[in-house]
Formats: structure tokens, sequence, C-alpha cells
């Protein structure tokens, strides 16, 4: 009788066999409306960490398609984009406009209130009043200029296209390159497989520019050498996801970093040495796709978060709570 | 001793580990300098041609030796050894290609598409089994074929099965080998290597479904000696019908059968016939009339069986893509609020015309019908066939080997005490 059940049982998982040869040779058939090929980001969007930041009305400018935003201290607010550049004041209301010729990229503000504005391919500097200043040569055919930074009288240029960060004066000379691959001078390089590339100063004067490809912020002297790094990859919420981030990111004037990611839309805030500090805000205060979250420090710890899926500066205020 | 076992067991998990130890990092990503140029895509180099030819050299001499351990030495245990090399070179250093069993399709798409030339070494592959069984049996079987070694290291307690359940596992090959058929001919599919259970282990490379199907098998294969050979392998039906002629097949005993029954249980393929010598007149005129009425039968049962092909074609043409693309295509122009699927969105950007597809279709629908008749048909006659060998019982005085099913292993002769004098 024991030898039947397991015969018995045997045939049937002989049965079991064939009988799911058949049902996938005739039965089983591709789901119709779902691509099998489709990389699903929904289970990677979901965070366990609550945001230590609460979000204000956002600022909503009249400019359309906004590249960057830029900020001081009294409050006032830069926003560069398609045709012009707009300047807000702390509760959104705009105190001026002018138009600019081409597509802005990026801007920053000079300590002494100048706007430099990357243009694609070349810079631009204009005076907070809306007169231009000086427009530089285009830097290369390959340039694709997605950040500038600026101490008193240096300007940095970042240029995806090539891969480097140009350091100029203030009258546009080129005075230096950096992050160029140097084994010599232990200099590995930039990874840059998409455009976005971020060029940063620190109130101590100190350069930091956003390796993406290697997922972390590097340290440079003014000089071109490599002083230090963070930043690792990691889909947690202390490191850096996808192809290359952190796509953009600011310095507050404490030091610490405020990162922007794209693909698993984020907004970090790290130590001045690297640690993770809180999240702003995670992939579900952003429209899914949304990149090129450029940041901003604003006045009294406000981040500005430039949103160019809404068209909105989006305004984060540390949550007292926390 | 022991300890060498087990310092040769831990070296070889290693070694099995080691490519991924040795994996390249992943991050950072590669660099791409400025002027980089995207490389173009490789594809695998064939198997060079003089390897290839020395796989038929092996094959060929495996087989000689097969047939020598088996019909001149009777020797079980060199036939077991044999097994044990087929396993480890046609199974996991050729990783199961090219294969005997699965080269039936390759001769059939080749007989009927013009744009399909068969590779010499794939056709003696084919053929070269079929000739040795044509003279020498199943030794093909004993000790070549990888896949059935696989199945005789599992295979720890065999259970016997009875004539009718042997009978009726035993037409699974027959369906087997004629859907095959069907989709090589039509150029559909080639289902024996895509329901291959043990390739993907030579590989290592099944999908999780896959593995989980194999080892089911031979979950099944430690009860039930050989599953695949007997009750699934589309190649095993042509062995069998040819090992039913051979020219010179193995014998239990090397010389006259003393009836001594001690290899009556021998077989765990339940391979072995048993005497057959009562002689009952009124039992025997019973048998006969059976076998006239099952006679009569056949032809209905060949009719009937076409006819059910004819009416199932439509399903067995669903397999073929250009069949399930067109239907596809006329599902989505009903439903139009419907996203549209990615093959559509393919085929669409492809440039083909959608007409020209259909007027595919239409012929590759027609072959299936013809097609599908012929299985029917002739699963009919397997069918018919199949009750006529339940219902004879040919006379018979010793224990022998069912020409058809043995597998030629040798196991049976160790159990016969004669000796050769």
């Amino acid at each position: 009788m024991k030898k039947k059940t397991i015969l018995i049982f045997a045939i049937m998982l002989f049965l079991v066999f064939v009988a799911w040869m058949l049902r996938d040779l005739f039965m089983v058939r591709p789901e119709l409306q779902k691509n099998p090929y489709d990389y699903g980001m929904t289970a990677l969007r979901k965070t366990d960490t609550v945001p230590s930041y609460t979000e204000l009305s956002p600022l909503k400018p009249v400019l359309r398609e906004i590249t960057s935003v830029a900020g001081n201290q009294d409050g006032k607010i830069y926003i560069a984009g398609k045709g012009g550049v707009e300047i807000l004041d702390v509760s959104g209301r705009m105190l001026k406009h002018f138009p600019i010729r081409g597509y802005a990229t990026c801007l920053t503000l000079m300590p002494d209130g100048t706007l430099v504005i990357g243009m694609e391919d070349h810079v631009e500097l204009w005076s907070p009043s809306g007169n231009i200043i000086s427009v530089w040569q285009a830097v290369d055919t390959n340039s694709m200029i997605t950040s500038v930074a600026a101490t008193q009288n240096l300007i940095f240029v970042a240029d995806a296209g090539k891969k480097i960060v140009y350091q100029y004066d203030r009258y546009g000379k080129l005075q230096a390159r950096i992050g160029e691959k140097d084994p010599v001078r232990k200099i590995p390089g930039f990874i840059i497989p998409s455009p976005y590339f971020d060029v940063g100063i620190s109130p101590k004067g100190e350069l930091w520019v956003a390796n993406t490809g290697r997922y972390r912020l590097e340290k440079y002297s003014m000089d071109g050498s490599l002083l230090t790094s963070w930043g690792e990859a990691s889909m947690a919420m202390e490191g850096f996801a996808g192809c290359c981030n952190p796509s953009n990111f600011t310095i507050l004037p404490d030091g610490s970093f405020v990162t922007s990611e794209k693909g698993i839309e984020r907004v970090k805030v790290y130590s001045p040495d690297g640690a993770f500090v809180a999240l702003v805000a995670g992939p579900e205060a952003f429209d899914e796709g949304t990149r090129g979250l450029d940041l901003a420090a604003g006045s009294n710890g406000r981040i500005l978060v430039l949103d160019p899926s809404r068209n909105q500066i989006r305004v984060f205020v540390p949550d007292k709570r926390n | 001793m022991r300890h060498k076992t087990v310092i040769v067991f831990i070296l070889l998990i290693l070694g099995i580990f080691l490519p991924s130890v040795m994996g390249v990092q992943r991050f950072p990503k590669p660099e791409f300098e400025s002027g980089y140029v995207e490389p173009e895509t490789q594809f695998p180099v064939p198997r060079a041609e003089f390897l290839a030819w020395m796989d038929v050299a092996v094959l060929l001499l495996s087989l000689s030796l097969a047939t020598f351990l088996v019909l001149k030495k009777r020797s079980r245990l060199g036939v077991f050894w044999l097994s044990l090399f087929s396993l480890a070179y046609f199974g996991f250093y050729r990783q199961g290609c090219v294969c005997s069993i699965g080269a039936i399709q390759n001769v059939t798409l080749a007989l009927f598409s013009g744009s399909y030339t068969i590779p010499l070494t794939v056709l003696f592959f084919f053929l070269v089994p079929l000739v040795f069984t044509l003279l020498f049996g199943r030794t093909f079987c004993a000790a070549v074929c990888p896949f059935g070694a696989f199945q005789d290291l599992v295979a720890v307690k065999p259970m016997p099965m009875g004539a009718w359940l042997n009978a009726f596992l035993g037409m699974i090959p027959y369906l087997y080998l004629g859907l095959a058929l069907l989709f090589a001919a039509t150029a559909t599919d080639f289902i024996i290597c895509r329901y291959d259970p043990f390739v993907g282990i030579f590989r290592m490379n099944a999908s999780f479904g896959m593995f989980l199907f194999a080892g089911v098998l031979l979950l099944s294969g430690i009860f039930i000696a050989r599953p695949y050979c007997r009750f699934l392998c589309p190649y095993g039906v042509l062995l069998n019908w040819l090992s039913r002629f051979s020219w010179k097949h193995m014998n239990i005993t090397p010389a006259e059968c003393i009836q001594c029954r001690l290899c009556e249980n021998a077989c765990p393929y339940d391979a072995i016939d048993f005497p057959q010598t009562k002689k009952d007149p009124a039992g025997r005129r019973k048998q006969v009339n059976r076998l006239i009425l099952l006679a009569l039968l056949l032809p209905l049962l060949v009719l009937g069986g076409a006819w059910t092909g004819g009416l199932i074609h439509s399903t067995l043409s669903g397999v073929n893509s250009k069949v399930r693309l067109a239907r596809l295509l006329q599902t989505a122009s009903v439903s139009k609020d419907q996203p549209e699927p990615p093959e559509i969105t393919a085929f669409r950007s492809s440039g083909i015309a959608q007409q020209q597809l259909m007027a595919e279709v239409a012929t590759i629908e027609h072959d299936f019908l013809t097609g599908s008749r012929i299985f029917g048909g002739f699963i009919g006659l397997v069918f018919g066939m199949t009750l006529i060998g339940l219902v004879r019982t040919p006379y018979r005085t010793d224990y022998v080997p069912n020409r058809g099913t043995c597998f030629s292993c040798a196991k049976c002769m160790d159990y016969c005490p004669v000796i050769k004098s």
C-alpha cells in the first residue's frame, strides 16, 4: 500500500511537469497592456523616512521653462529660464523681470550682486538692474554649461559636455581647467553620463563639484587639486541612486549640503562632512520623472527647490517638531 | 580517503563560486571620454568546426564503446562509467547541445524550410544513434545520452509499474514528437529545446520555473526510473521503432535461459517481457476477436484523430509568433481605448505592411490545418496500436528484453547466473 502511494505520488509529480509544459505552451500569453520591459519605479519611490521639513506655499514665477534659482540672505530670489530672468522678494512678489536672448541653463550671484548666467555654451554677466555687463565667448563647440559658481574674483563654469570645470577671472579670462583626469595628481576625472553637473562655493570659499557618475561631491583647491570627497552609491536614503546623482546641490551658510536627485526624486540635507542629516522632500512630493531640481539657500533657513515640472519654486522650512 | 573526498568537494564548491567573487565591481561606471565610439555588438563566435567534428568523433567512439560493453563484455560497471563520461562531456562540457533529441527539429525544419540549412555535424548527431540502434539496440540510451545518465543517478528507489500504466504514459512521447515535428515544420518553435529540463541545469541558467519543474521531474525520477526517457523523450520513439528491428540486440542471459526468475524484477524500466507459455484455446479465441475488433477500429481512430486535429489547429497555430501577432493586431483594433501592446508598437515601427503579415499568417494557418490533421491521425494510430499491443500476448518461453523499450543498460545481466561456456 505504501509503495503504491509513493508510485502514485511520483506519477502525479511527472504529470505536473507535463501539465506545466502544456500550460506554458498553449495557455500562457503575455498580458496585453503590460510592457514586460517597463522599469517599474513604484516600489523604489516608497520611503519610510519622514521628511524633516515642511513645505510652504510655492512661488509661481511668470517666466516659463525655468531652469535655475539663486537666493541671497536678504531674501531676494533670482530665477532664470527661457528668455528671461526674474527677481522675487521673499513673499514671491515680483521685483524685477528682464529679458535675455536665449536659454539660461544656470545662474549664480557674485558677492557684489552681479548675476552670472550660463547660456548653454557661453556665459553672460548681468547687473541686478537688468543691464548686460559682458558676454563671453563660447567655451567650446561641444560645451553644455550646466552650472556656475562665483567668488569675489573667480567664476567657475561646469561644462557637462566636456566634463570639466573651467576657472575664469571676472573678465572672462580662462585661469585653469579643474577636474581633468590626471593619474599623477590622483584626479580620477568626472563621469557625467547625463547633463546634470553642478558646482558650488562653500561659505569658506571652497570649490565643490558633483561627480555624478561616481555618486559623490568632490572638493577641489583653486589650483585644481582634489582635496576630499564624500558620497556613495546606494538605494538607501543615505546614498545616491540611479545612473548619476546628485543632479544638483547647494551649500547652506553653516557649510551643510542640500542635494537633489533625479530618478527617485529626493531632496536631502547632509552635514559639512557628508553625513546624512534629514530628508527635505521625498519622491511623493514631486511629479514622477521630474529632473533638474535646482536648489538655493533662502533666508531664515529656507530651502528653495526649483520644480521644472510644475514651473514653481517650492519652499521648504525646517519642521519645528523636529 | 574520506578526507580527500571532502577536500575535493570543498574545492568543487569553491570553484563554482569563484567566478562571482572575481566579478567586476559594478561601480563606478566605465568612463566615457569625449570622442568615445560605441563598440559594435559582439556575437558569440560559433564553435570551431574541428571541435564540432570532434564531438561527432566522441559520439561515434562512445557509441562503439557502449555497444562493445553491452554486447561483448556484458559489463554493467563499464556502462555506468561510460554514462558518467557522457554526462560530463555531452552534458556539462557541451552543455547539452547539440543533442540527438533536439536534432529532430533541425532535420524537420531543414526538410520543410528552403531557407534553413542543417549543419552536417547536427545531421550526424541525429543519424548516428539511429543507425547504431538499428544494428545493436538502444546502446545510445544506455551510456551515451547525458539525459539518461543524469536520471540514472537519481533513480535510487525505482518501482515497477503495470503494463497499462506504462502503455498510457508511454503515449506521451508520441504526442510530444508529433507536436515537436509540427512546430518545427512550420518554423514555429523548437519545443524540445524549450522544455528541455536538463540543459538549464547543465548551463546553470534556467529560469526559476524551469529549475523548479526539472526538480519535480527528477524527484519523480527517484521512484520512476528515467521518467523523461520513458514517458517524454521524442527521440526515444524513433529509437524504440528501430530497436524492434535491430540486427543484434542484447540478451539477459548469455546462453540458454534456465528460468531461475532472478532477473524478473531486475529492470527498473519494466522492459523485460515475461514468458507466456500457457495455451488456452478459449482465451485465445477471445483475444483474436478483440484483435479483429481493434483492427477494424484502427482506421476510425485515425480518421477521428485527423478530424480532432483539424478542430484544434487554431489552438496549435496560436503558438506561432506571427499568428499571435496577427491576432493581437485584430484584438487591438477592436479595443482602441487600451494602451497599445509593445509587440504591436514594434511591428508598426518595422515598416512591414499589415496585409503582408496577414498573407503570411494565412499560409501558416493553412499549414497548421494540414499538419494538425496529420498529427491527429498519427495520435489516433498510436492509440490504436497501443491498445493492440496490450491485447496481444505473444507466445515466448524465456525472459527477454523488450526490444522496443529496453535501454540496453545491462542492469539485468548482473542478475543472470548463467555463464557462457
